[in-house]
Parts: structure tokens; C-alpha cells; sequence
């Protein structure tokens, strides 16, 4: 909770609680997350706007055997009641799994060690197509620097596959200590090789999507559009309007 | 008519300013300004080597009481002593962290924070 009130003061307008499942161990199972309203009351209003700061919950997924994946597809019904869905592949097979057909939100790419495998373009290429954020955590950089090592070199071995497209950076704060304002987050991305463009959209327009791509996986279980039937009747043509308003794609 | 003289400053400005405020917790000594000064430069040496703990940094002024300085660096090294700062996680085996207020070409633009008005 003093992480939170942290949050607010040094000016993020959206925070996700992330839940970590590790199967190394036998029995897990996903509990329901903790809802945002009980820890605050009244959330307080981002700066120089009106709306509240958002609350989410996250949930991260550490696979090292592609037969984990198989609860993403079970009807778990506590795994829909979080926001954003995230996935840490450990080998290189279930990278290519995760980018290229699983239901996750953000792929997590390991900092704190050296990747046991090298990224390539195929699998990328189609998670950038598909929607799917790549993800850095900035805090073991702080602790450590064996690990700034590591995160900074996994950081340029992304950035020369992706191009810098389709990254946010977050934080694994577990104090509020090791929390750091937005636009010095964006600062780090400049150090990873992204432009100052891509360093300050990995911090807000790619987080936002990403938030959104969860919404959408949430609530979309099927799509629905209607398509125009080309009409000879010349009484059809007042009716045009009314059909493409009501194309919808969801 | 009275002759007057347009100057165009098509570069940027040569330094930076940086208003940062250090925050440790718990309630230990809080360092003075040399010490502060020589926290900077270990920030930088831990970073960037001793190319980064070379860069010509000076600090302006400093509050100890609210370990608040205003920072000034040239300007090709912002983004080494930001990002310096942003990583440093221990002052004296003591956890801490600098927050960055505002910064600036402009010494004026320091003066005043939008962020703090009241509405």
C-alpha cells in the first residue's frame, strides 16, 4: 500500500499488482486477486486531470514446460478476473509458443540472468503483428550490478530484433524505494537503444495498449460485423448510412 | 529609429539543469554537500565508468535539510547522469533514491513547478 501512495505521488496514471505463478512447485493454484477498492477507498485524481488513478491486476506466469500452458486455455474461472496476462517464457520453444499462439497480454523478458536462448526474428515479427508487448523490469537493475549487466545487454539483444517496437518497461517494486518517476523510466529506455520517441511510448502508449489488449481479451469472445449486400433499389441508398454505422468490428 | 539587434541562438543550450531531491528513509546522517557530490560521481563511475565519472558535473546549490540540489551538466551528458541517478539504489549501504523534480536548458525555468500548483 505505501508503494501505491508512492505511485501516485511521483505521477503514474495507471498501476498494475502483479501476482507471480511459478510451476516448479507442485499444487499451484491461482487465487482470486486482490481487488483494487480494498486497499483504497477513494482512489486519488492524476494530476492535472479529472479521472482517477486505475488499479489493475496482473498476472504473470512462469513456464518452463509447454504442458503449464494448458491452464491459459482451462476455463480457470479466477484467471478472468485479472486485467493483464502475462507470460515468462524460460526456453526458447515456449517463446516461440508464447508470441505465437498463446492468449497472453506481455511476454517477459528475463533481466536477471543471461538469456538462455537468442531472440529471432520469425516468432517477433508475429507477436508485433498479433499485439503482444515485450516487457523489461527495471528494479534488479538497481539492486545489483551484475544484473544491470544483464539487463541492459538483454535489452539491446531485443531492441536489435524488434527495432524498439512493441516494449514497456515496468517495474518489480517490492518497496517503495525502488520505484522511479515516469519520465526517469524513459530516460533508461534511451540507454537500451531506444529512441526518444519509443522510450517515452514504451513507458505510456504501449502500457495503455496493453491494458487494452487485456480488456479485449477479457470481453471479446466472438466478433460480430455486418456487411454491406450491394442493392440494385435505388430506396436502399438512404439506407447506406444507417448499414455503416452499424459495422461494427469487436 | 531607435537601431536594435536580433540574435537567433540556433543551437541548444550548453548545460542542463537538474533539481533532483535524494531520499533516504530512514533516519540516519544526511550527507553534506561534499559528500553529496561525491555520491553523483560514484553514480556515475557505477554506471558509465570512469569516462561517466568524468563528466563535468556541478552542483549549485544543495538543502541538506531537504536533501534537495540543482545539478548542472553539460548537455550532450543528460541522458548518462539522469539515467546515472535513476539506477543508484545505495548511499552507504543504506537504501535510497533520487527523484528527479524538473529539468531544463533554462536556470529560470527552474524556479517555478507547474506540478506543485495548487488548483
Amino acid at each position: 500500500q505505501n508503494i501505491l501512495t508512492v505511485c501516485f505521488s511521483v505521477g503514474y496514471s495507471a498501476v498494475a499488482l502483479n501476482h507471480v505463478i511459478d510451476f516448479k512447485e507442485k499444487k499451484q493454484e491461482i487465487i482470486k486477486p486482490v481487488s483494487p477498492s480494498e486497499l483504497f477507498p477513494s482512489l486519488p485524481i492524476v494530476q492535472g486531470t479529472s479521472k482517477r488513478i486505475k488499479v489493475l491486476t496482473r498476472l504473470t506466469l512462469v513456464v518452463c514446460d509447454p504442458s503449464h500452458c494448458n491452464l491459459l486455455r482451462s476455463t480457470s474461472a479466477n484467471i478472468r478476473l485479472y486485467d493483464i496476462i502475462a507470460v515468462f517464457p524460460k526456453t526458447e520453444k515456449l517463446f516461440h509458443i508464447a508470441c505465437t499462439t498463446l492468449d497472453v497480454d506481455l511476454v517477459c523478458i528475463n533481466v536477471t540472468e543471461k538469456l538462455p536462448f537468442y531472440f529471432r526474428r520469425p516468432p517477433v515479427n508475429m507477436a508485433i503483428d498479433r499485439g503482444i508487448y515485450f516487457e523489461l523490469l527495471y528494479t534488479p537493475a538497481i539492486k545489483d550490478s551484475t544484473m544491470r549487466r544483464y539487463t541492459i545487454s538483454n535489452a539491446i539483444s531485443l531492441m536489435q530484433i524488434c527495432k524498439g517496437k512493441n516494449i514497456v518497461i515496468s517495474s518489480a517494486a517490492e518497496r517503495p524505494l525502488e520505484l522511479r518517476g515516469p519520465y526517469d523510466v524513459a530516460n533508461l529506455g534511451l540507454l537500451f537503444g531506444l529512441s526518444e520517441n519509443e522510450a517515452k511510448a514504451a513507458v505510456s502508449t504501449n502500457c495503455r495498449a496493453t491494458m487494452l489488449h487485456g480488456e479485449t481479451r477479457k470481453s471479446a469472445c466472438g466478433v460480430v460485423y455486418t456487411v454491406k449486400k450491394p442493392r440494385k433499389v435505388e430506396e436502399e441508398e438512404t439506407a447506406v448510412p444507417a448499414c455503416k454505422k452499424a459495422k461494427t468490428q469487436a | 529609429a531607435a537601431a536594435f539587434e536580433r540574435r537567433v541562438l540556433r543551437r541548444a543550450a550548453e548545460h542542463h539543469y537538474l533539481r533532483v531531491r535524494l531520499e533516504l528513509p530512514d533516519g540516519g546522517a544526511r550527507p553534506n554537500a561534499a559528500q553529496f557530490k561525491q555520491l553523483v560521481v560514484t553514480a556515475l563511475r557505477e554506471l558509465h565508468g570512469e569516462v561517466g565519472a568524468a563528466l563535468p558535473v556541478d552542483v549549485l546549490t544543495y538543502e541538506e535539510k531537504t536533501l534537495s540540489a540543482i545539478l548542472r551538466v553539460i548537455s550532450s551528458g543528460l541522458v548518462k547522469l539522469w539515467s546515472a541517478l535513476t539506477l543508484l539504489g545505495f548511499y552507504q549501504n543504506r537504501r535510497c533514491a533520487f527523484r528527479v523534480l524538473q529539468t531544463s536548458p533554462f536556470l529560470l525555468a527552474l524556479s517555478g513547478n507547474s506540478r506543485e500548483l495548487v488548483l
